[in-house]
């Protein structure tokens, strides 16, 4: 063989390695790998628009006729401030939470069910990648509905941007902290009960009861400090503050809580991913 | 010649027998019941006490952010009116999503064409699928009565009526959802459906409100919308107080029985989209 290779002419030579496939070869990060798992992700959504899209937009109009209709809508709360300005930001904060949830969720389950979890795991991705990519999918959607369920709601009641800036960090802490969320919820999960328990009776709940359809003075003393502890109050109030200006709680105390619980939900998730937590057996 | 006589006979003994029965297969009718009871029950995670805890959040929400708890609506306090609306929306919701979703899921499966080949009639399809909505409507109508019952729920002033409302209710919506199922060829379909057609209808029903703090236009359709008609016809009820004339609610309600299962019947005669 040895004889064989060094007999043919030099160019020959080198066209067989040439054209044999060889190792992509790539830095610290597999930026490749990463995008194109985060295209199959987003592609997965649009694939079910209807569901993922456009019925989260109805429900949020729904909501928002539900409760201006059967209060009149011209209830004044916080002094000038009419009901209906006031529910806009916290309904669609409240699309824009449930909307990521359900969609890593969803996807690592639904992967899980038919099998092809293996796929993801196998590809040349770090659990840091992994995560990354499954998350940055689940912001995705929850910005578009976000996004999407503005312009609708902004054909009914009058939206002013205040602060972009805030308005934005607060979508991508948001949205971030409810992929993750899902992400680790979807891993735990076996079945689709699963999923669902877990949006209704902790994602649901606590956005209800988190300041979306009131200003926490109107709770009684011992509510009120339980709504300290509720992560998606701080989440609603800070991205309220972002169209009205007015809040309930402290700016920069919200920031901060979501950079934490953001953090920490990023480590616990890459930490699950690498060990293989109900993934890997 | 005896011995083989003995023994042919007693083969034919042993051999499995077609089962008689006369012009209704109620053995059958019963086994196709219980498997759709069954398959709601066994999620009663879903089924059961999620819409419970919905209903007693939007009893905890409107409660915290009414600020004249005596803001009176049909002779009613607030609180009062709305709890028959959200058990009527409990019951309603199931009973649209119980036939639908399992078909939807047995064809997704690929096993939804045996009914072509299981000896029910197309009635008795029809009528296993909708007791078995009615049975899934009427429980979880019982299980959000109950759970409200702590934040003013009341005992129904006028049983009969209420029984008869709830019935027909998750009749109309048990019949309408075997329609949807039939049709349905994939999830997004279903989906669609509910998030287009079921939720307005839901919406525009007097459930959260009277019909008359609604736009002029949309209070013509809500005259046209039998859920209006059920919704009002529970509270009445629930409560001795209605919106519309529970008379007129009975006759729609009715209508919309015989008309839904004409279609229903007709739906499974032909085999629409499951016999080829």
């Amino acid at each position: 063989m040895k004889r064989k290779l060094k007999n043919l002419p030099m160019d020959q030579n080198n066209s067989i390695f040439l054209a044999s496939p060889v190792v992509r070869s790539f830095g610290k990060i597999n930026w490749r790998g990463f995008w194109t798992l985060y295209l199959a992700e987003v592609k997965r959504f649009y694939k079910m628009r209807t569901q993922a899209l456009i019925a989260p937009i109805i429900t949020t109009l729904l909501f928002f006729f539900i409760f201006t209709l059967a209060l009149d809508g011209t209830k004044e709360i916080l002094g000038d401030l009419s009901f209906s300005v006031f529910l806009a930001p916290g309904l669609i904060m409240m699309s824009i939470l449930q909307s990521s949830f359900a969609n890593t969720s969803s996807s690592i389950l639904v992967s899980k069910v038919q099998g092809n979890i293996v796929d993801t795991l196998m590809s040349p991705l770090s659990s840091i990648e992994l995560t990354a990519a499954y998350v940055a999918g689940g912001i995705t959607r929850g910005l578009l509905v976000g996004f999407l369920s503005t312009m609708t709601i902004s054909i009914f009641v009058s939206i002013h941007i205040q602060h972009f800036f805030i308005i934005l960090f607060y979508a991508l802490g948001a949205s971030m902290m409810l992929s993750l969320l899902g992400l680790i919820g979807g891993i735990w999960a076996k079945k689709f009960d699963h999923i669902a328990a877990m949006t209704n009776f902790i994602v649901v709940p606590l956005s209800f009861l988190s300041g979306t359809f009131y200003s926490i003075d109107l709770l009684p003393k011992a509510w009120e400090n339980l709504v300290w502890f509720n992560p998606f109050f701080y989440v609603i109030d800070g991205f309220r503050y972002g169209f009205i200006n007015r809040m309930d709680g402290d700016l920069w105390l919200g920031i901060l809580i979501i950079v934490i619980i953001n953090s920490i939900l990023f480590t616990v998730a890459c930490k699950i991913f690498a060990i293989g937590y109900k993934l890997k057996s | 010649m005896l011995e083989e006589d003995k023994i042919s006979s007693s083969i034919w003994e042993n051999c499995p027998q077609i089962r008689n029965y006369g012009s209704i297969n109620f053995l059958g009718l019963l086994t196709f019941y219980m498997r759709e009871v069954r398959r709601g029950f066994k999620i009663w995670g879903i089924t059961l006490v999620a819409p419970a805890i919905r209903a007693i959040l939007f009893v905890t929400v409107f409660s915290l952010i009414i600020d004249n708890p005596v803001k009176i609506v049909l002779g009613l306090p607030f609180l009062n009116f709305l709890i028959p609306g959200l058990i009527a929306v409990a019951v309603l919701e199931r009973a649209f999503e119980s036939s639908a979703f399992s078909m939807v899921y047995d064809k997704s499966e690929g096993i939804f064409d045996d009914l072509a080949i299981v000896p029910l009639s197309p009635f008795e399809l029809v009528v296993a699928y909708a007791s078995a909505s009615v049975t899934a409507g009427i429980t979880v109508g019982c299980v959000v009565w109950l759970a409200l019952i702590p934040f003013g729920g009341q005992l129904p002033a006028l049983p009969l009526t209420l029984a008869y409302f709830v019935i027909s209710g998750s009749l109309i919506l048990g019949l309408f959802s075997q329609i949807v199922g039939l049709f349905a060829r994939k999830w997004d379909y279903l989906i669609s459906i509910q998030v287009f057609i079921f939720l307005p209808f839901i919406f525009c029903s007097g459930v959260f409100f009277t019909i008359d703090q609604l736009p002029q236009i949309i209070q013509y359709f809500t005259w046209a919308n039998p859920i209006f008609y059920i919704v009002d016809g529970i509270r009445y009820g629930i409560t001795g107080f209605s919106d519309g004339e529970p008379l007129i609610g009975v006759i729609v309600t009715l209508i919309c029985i015989f008309g839904l299962l004409a279609i229903c019947y007709r739906l499974f005669r032909i085999g629409y989209r499951y016999r080829f």
